[in-house]
């Protein structure tokens, strides 16, 4: 037995080399591990994570939202964390949309797992409900799904654009993802924290469409109207603005109800509708006087081994006439006054055979081929519209360039994009491609195109009060490398109104079943019925101050001869439509001023008033200072933080002095 | 010895302080992480709800709802290009 202050010295020893130990320990740990369990313990209380960029809205030309982001949520149950699983399961069910047996299923799984997407709206009642756990997502969203659905396209399951102009805007409407670093506590529950954002999102550009959404709705139901009641194989309808190049609406629409765009992709023989790019080059290179007839072969003509007909058999033909009865055989002996050389750079000049430029990711060419490869019969055949293909669009384009004395432009879709706080990034200017006809050419070609409708096959087109320029085109379809018995294209373009348009329509219907499949009865009622929608329309992009004094017989309709019909229709509360017309003032200055004050002042100034964002007035869009026309739309951006940096901005504008 | 105890409870005082002021930080930094999110589900709620209002007055605006409900009930039909007169802008200023 060793002395009790041995002992003790033992003890001492063993404490401190026990506490030596833990120093030893604890330095280890601290010193030379000290970053590996920081890391660790970090890890454990926070995760990294992206954050996804909110993708840029599409819009249509008058700000309706087409295409918008919103938040969207997965839904995961935790069935054991469930407080109460029976009430709990029901109000879960409601809301999701679940059946008992689904429901039932969920609960025998530990852990269930809803994709959705479920809206805001539908997960709101479950957010305080334990064992619930809620997976943000940022989803696409179509405010009326079926509007332009095939120029739209749609965005992939990887959150980028798979079709349309999702696809071809991506990397404008994608933006930037950011990152930052979440808390969780004991429960696994993260907790986002402003402070430890890495990289904050760059939410996309939104883009400003050319599309005008009524417009578009207008053109759908009427080629859905045609479809259905003429029992055909599908169709399009382009419709755009020829002074600008700028495409108001694209409906396409197959047998089988399925829309792809057809209007950019599908071509087909234009039949009749190319014989006004005959006359151009006529008249352009002066091979034809407007007395000059030729003889209408009592409606059958063989020439070269084919024989040529006409429907409507003349005697005698100018030019004027056939382009207005659609004769082949008229049109088949003027173009042989020009080589081979002067039809097809013609054809080629008005766009046909090569790609328009629009922004969409497929398009299709055509076929226009080269002198080289024509045969004996081909110069009369592409007079007639024949041994040449062409999409809607470029039909429509060509036919702009005759609205917009003879210049062609460059088509577009995209009219604005702008940052997510309303700056504009870029708008569209018209981009004329090449001087197609000189403007006394291209009004002598509309003159002809008017009387196709006045006294022509348009005639199903004529509107009583607005003079309608277009030409009819009814072409045997190809089948298989043949042409098909029976099967034909029936197609219109049109110019709306005849004196400076403002609209080009064009319209065709694939091999209409049921009642007559010429272009006469078949397009042109159609044409017409689309027409008088979009006069009745409110808010279509047509400046009817100019229609008004466009419209030489409007005076002499007899008003009071309708029996009871509503005699007129004026938009009410009235406003003249036309930038000239209506009184331009100041847009005032709202900055700084709260969101409900700056909105009261706008509208005090006789604008209307589209938000874009909350909390303190920062700018307008058209800016302060600047005139618009009285009701016209000002966009007003707010942001929370913005009476901060109007502050700042206004204290560094005093120091540089007033600005002039 | 009393001075040594005096400088024991001394460190002992600001260790508890200390730690206190760590873990009332944590909390309201917690708490103020749970209000942003509570913040962020209201807004998020909001912009659903104004998503499917705007939605609705969409459908309810379209020409497939009102042409035919303007027809059954009210006994209109779209004009056709005769019955619509469109009045000249006037174009002085006065």
């Amino acid at each position: 037995m060793a002395r009790p202050a041995v002992r003790i010295q033992v003890v001492e020893f063993g404490v401190l080399v026990g506490l030596a130990l833990l120093v030893g320990r604890a330095a280890q740990v601290q010193l030379l591990h000290g970053r590996r369990w920081a890391e660790e313990a970090q890890a454990q209380r926070t995760e990294r994570i992206v954050l996804p960029a909110r993708r840029g809205a599409l819009y249509d030309r008058h700000g309706t939202p087409l295409a918008v982001t919103q938040e969207t949520y997965h839904v995961g149950i935790a069935p054991n964390e469930l407080r109460d699983p029976a009430a709990d399961g029901a109000l879960i069910s409601r809301r999701l949309g679940l059946t008992a047996s689904a429901w039932q299923q969920a609960l025998r799984r530990r852990y269930a797992y809803f994709a959705g997407p479920y809206s805001a709206l539908e997960v709101q009642p479950l957010r305080s409900v334990r064992g619930v756990h809620l997976e943000s997502v940022l989803n696409r969203f179509y405010p009326d799904p079926a509007v332009a659905r095939a120029t739209i396209g749609r965005v992939g399951d990887d959150g980028l654009g798979a079709s349309g102009l999702e696809r071809t805007l991506d990397s404008l409407l994608a933006g930037r993802a950011g990152a930052a670093v979440v808390l969780k506590d004991r429960a696994g529950r993260e907790y986002e924290s402003p402070a430890r954002v890495i990289a904050p999102p760059v939410p996309g550009l939104d883009v400003v469409l050319t599309l005008d959404a009524e417009l578009q709705e207008i053109a759908q139901r009427a080629l859905d109207d045609a479809l259905h009641r003429m029992d055909a194989d599908g169709g399009d309808v382009v419709m755009l603005d020829p002074g600008s190049g700028e495409v108001l609406a694209l409906a396409s629409r197959q047998r089988d109800g399925s829309a792809r765009p057809s209007a950019f992709t599908d071509t087909f023989e234009p039949g009749s509708l190319a014989k006004i790019f005959a006359a151009a080059a006529l008249l352009s290179l002066r091979r034809v006087s407007p007395t000059d007839h030729v003889s209408g072969e009592g409606g059958k003509w063989r020439v070269l081994g084919r024989t040529i007909t006409d429907d409507d058999p003349q005697p005698s033909l100018t030019l004027a006439d056939a382009i207005r009865v659609s004769s082949n055989i008229a049109i088949a002996k003027f173009a042989a006054r020009l080589t081979a050389a002067e039809q097809y750079t013609t054809l080629r000049d008005f766009g046909f055979g090569s790609f328009t430029g629009i922004e969409f990711p497929a398009e299709a060419t055509g076929r226009l081929r080269p002198p080289a490869e024509w045969t004996r019969p081909s110069a009369a055949s592409l007079a007639m519209g024949y041994e040449l293909s062409v999409t809607p669009i470029q039909v429509a384009m060509a036919y702009g360039a005759l609205a917009n004395d003879g210049l062609l432009l460059q088509p577009t879709l995209i009219r604005e994009v702008r940052s997510a706080s309303g700056g504009v990034r870029y708008r569209h200017r018209p981009e004329p491609v090449r001087r197609v006809v000189s403007r006394e050419v291209a009004a002598a070609l509309r003159n002809l195109l008017r009387g196709v409708v006045e006294r022509g096959t348009g005639a199903e087109a004529a509107l009583t009060n607005f003079p309608v320029a277009a030409k009819t085109g009814t072409a045997r379809r190809v089948v298989n490398g043949r042409y098909a018995a029976g099967e034909y294209t029936a197609s219109f373009a049109a110019l709306f109104p005849a004196d400076q348009p403002q609209l080009v329509l064009v319209v065709k219907i694939d091999n209409p079943h049921k009642g007559s499949y010429f272009a006469a009865q078949t397009a042109a009622p159609v044409t017409r019925s689309m027409l008088e929608q979009a006069l009745s329309a409110r808010t279509v992009a047509l400046d009817r101050a100019r229609l008004s004094t466009a419209a030489p017989r409007a005076a002499a309709a007899p008003v009071d001869d309708d029996g009871g019909l509503v005699p007129y229709v004026v938009p009410w509360p009235y406003q003249p439509d036309s930038a000239g017309a209506r009184p331009r003032r100041a847009v005032p200055d709202v900055a700084g001023f709260g969101i409900r004050e700056a909105v009261r002042t706008l509208h005090r100034r006789g604008f209307r008033v589209a938000l874009r964002g909350w909390g303190v007035a920062e700018h307008t869009w058209p800016a302060a200072g600047d005139s618009a026309a009285a009701g016209a739309m000002i966009t007003l951006f707010a942001d929370p933080h913005a009476g901060d940096r109007i502050r700042a901005r206004g204290s560094a504008g005093a120091r540089r002095g007033p600005r002039r | 010895m009393a001075r040594g105890r005096h400088w024991v409870a001394l460190w002992l005082v600001a260790f508890l302080v200390t730690t206190w002021l760590v873990y009332a930080r944590q909390t309201a930094a917690i708490r103020a992480a749970r209000e942003l999110a509570d913040l962020r589900a209201r807004r998020a709620n909001l912009d659903g709800h104004r998503a499917d209002l705007e939605r609705r007055i969409r459908a309810a605006e379209s020409r497939a709802v009102l042409v035919p409900r303007a027809q059954a009930r009210l006994g209109l039909h779209l004009p056709s290009d005769s019955e619509i007169v469109l009045v000249p802008a006037p174009t002085g200023s006065r």
